[in-house]
């Protein structure tokens, strides 16, 4: 399901782009990760090698910790930056007018006769 | 100049009743393109038309008066002082209303900056952990995206590179400068917020079909962003307010059909719309410093 429509897109992705999905996979979760489980993650016919150079591209940012267990090592976001931007961010909108509300958000607020159309919408394709 | 100042005035009206129809028949990346282009020419064509009614009252100013008396001269008065007197009114309200607008900006960007602390320069993604789902794109050389872990753990692998597509193209297209020059233009001409409005969700637009094609799937692009907008509303503090513009709905429904085309005759149409004002605007300006020379003499 992931990969469909996406096969062989792999290659026109930027490294910046590949950081991104690779840092996004390990957010989503609550276990850390192995390569091979991020790779089966992204999808898109990304190879072993290259996930595995990502992550440690990341690690070296100091943006995605290592923990080894065993022979395997697994993966896991770093913290503190995130956790100072979630201070930061709930200063900003604790503040009254919402500074941030300017921006392209990705998405805006619903009616309720929306939000049930939209729960149809996704309960019509499976999970 | 009595009736080509006041064509941007009137032409303000106008553009504000085309742009939801140019919003919903052309792409939205050219739609967005020429009515930003048409929304700043009119404001600052309708700006400079409040100016030029304003200066008007310079004959009105006691030295110039008691100088034409002693010349035995009568001055022009191409507008009625009660017209000139509102105009520069409403001037100055526009000009309040500028400064809110820059100062608002200002605020913004210091905002971002502190989100942006911590983390390494050359990384385009921040993730935080604040607990609700949210992702907006932080404009800037580089730019970048913020996202929570909340809305990553939302979605699933290709929903989530819907969203980063989504928002890098708010950066590769530079769509914060266009939201900027129409954010702009209704501060200076309120008549035209409607215009603002339809250009926010035609950058909405424009980010989802740069995202479909990334992915390569309309329907994966339509399900990211229906699963986004309801995790999203159910940890809105004020959900029971249900606020909606319906963007997000017809959003997803614009995905659910073909990409509408390009159609650059409306296009086009929409630019001369733009620059009708301003030419109103130069015309009237060339009438007023023609009138101004007779009036003041060397």
């Amino acid at each position: 399901m992931a990969g469909s429509g996406s096969d062989g897109r792999a290659e026109r992705r930027s490294p910046g782009e590949l950081e991104g999905e690779v840092l996004a996979a390990l957010w989503a979760t609550d276990e850390a990760l192995t390569p091979a489980e991020v790779q089966a993650q992204i999808g898109g016919g990304l190879a072993y090698n290259t996930v595995h150079t990502i992550l440690k591209r990341l690690y070296d940012k100091g943006l995605v910790l290592r923990d080894v267990d065993g022979r395997r090592g697994t993966y896991r976001p770093a913290k503190n930056a995130a956790e100072l931007t979630a201070e930061a961010m709930h200063e900003a909108l604790d503040r009254g007018p919402d500074p941030i509300a300017a921006l392209q958000q990705f998405v805006t607020g619903l009616s309720s006769q929306e939000e049930v159309a939209l729960r149809e919408l996704l309960s019509g394709d499976g999970p | 100049m009595r009736i080509d100042v006041y064509i941007p005035l009137v032409l303000s009206l106008l553009l504000p009743a085309v742009a939801p129809q140019v919003g919903r028949r052309v792409s939205p990346a050219p739609a967005a393109r020429v009515l930003a282009v048409a929304a700043v020419l009119t404001a600052a064509a309708s700006t400079w038309a409040l100016l030029l009614l304003s200066a008007t009252l310079v004959d009105a100013a006691p030295p110039v008066a008691a100088e034409a008396a002693e010349h035995g001269r009568r001055l022009p008065e191409p507008v009625p002082e009660t017209i000139a007197c509102v105009a520069l009114t409403i001037l100055g309200m526009v000009t309040v209303r500028l400064i809110g607008v820059i100062r608002a900006h200002f605020a913004t960007r210091r905002v971002l900056k502190r989100l942006c602390e911590g983390h390494p320069p050359d990384s385009e993604l921040i993730v935080t952990t604040y607990p609700a789902p949210r992702a907006f794109a932080i404009p800037g050389t580089p730019g970048r995206i913020l996202v929570t872990a909340a809305m990553f753990g939302a979605l699933d692998p290709a929903e989530r590179r819907v969203m980063l597509a989504h928002e890098r193209a708010h950066l590769t297209h530079r769509h914060s400068a266009l939201s900027t020059a129409v954010t702009v233009a209704a501060a200076a001409n309120p008549l035209l917020a409607p215009v603002r409005t339809t250009v926010t969700f035609l950058l909405e637009r424009w980010a989802d079909e740069e995202a479909a094609d990334v992915v390569g799937d309309r329907h994966i692009t339509a399900r990211a962003l229906a699963r986004a907008a309801l995790v999203s509303q159910r940890a809105r503090p004020d959900s029971a307010l249900h606020f909606s513009d319906h963007a997000v709905t017809r959003r997803i429904a614009a995905l659910q059909t073909a990409p509408p085309p390009t159609l650059w005759p409306i296009g086009a149409a929409v630019l001369a719309l733009g620059a009708l004002p301003a030419l109103g605007a130069i015309d009237a300006t060339g009438d007023l410093l023609s009138l101004l020379a007779q009036a003041l003499p060397g």
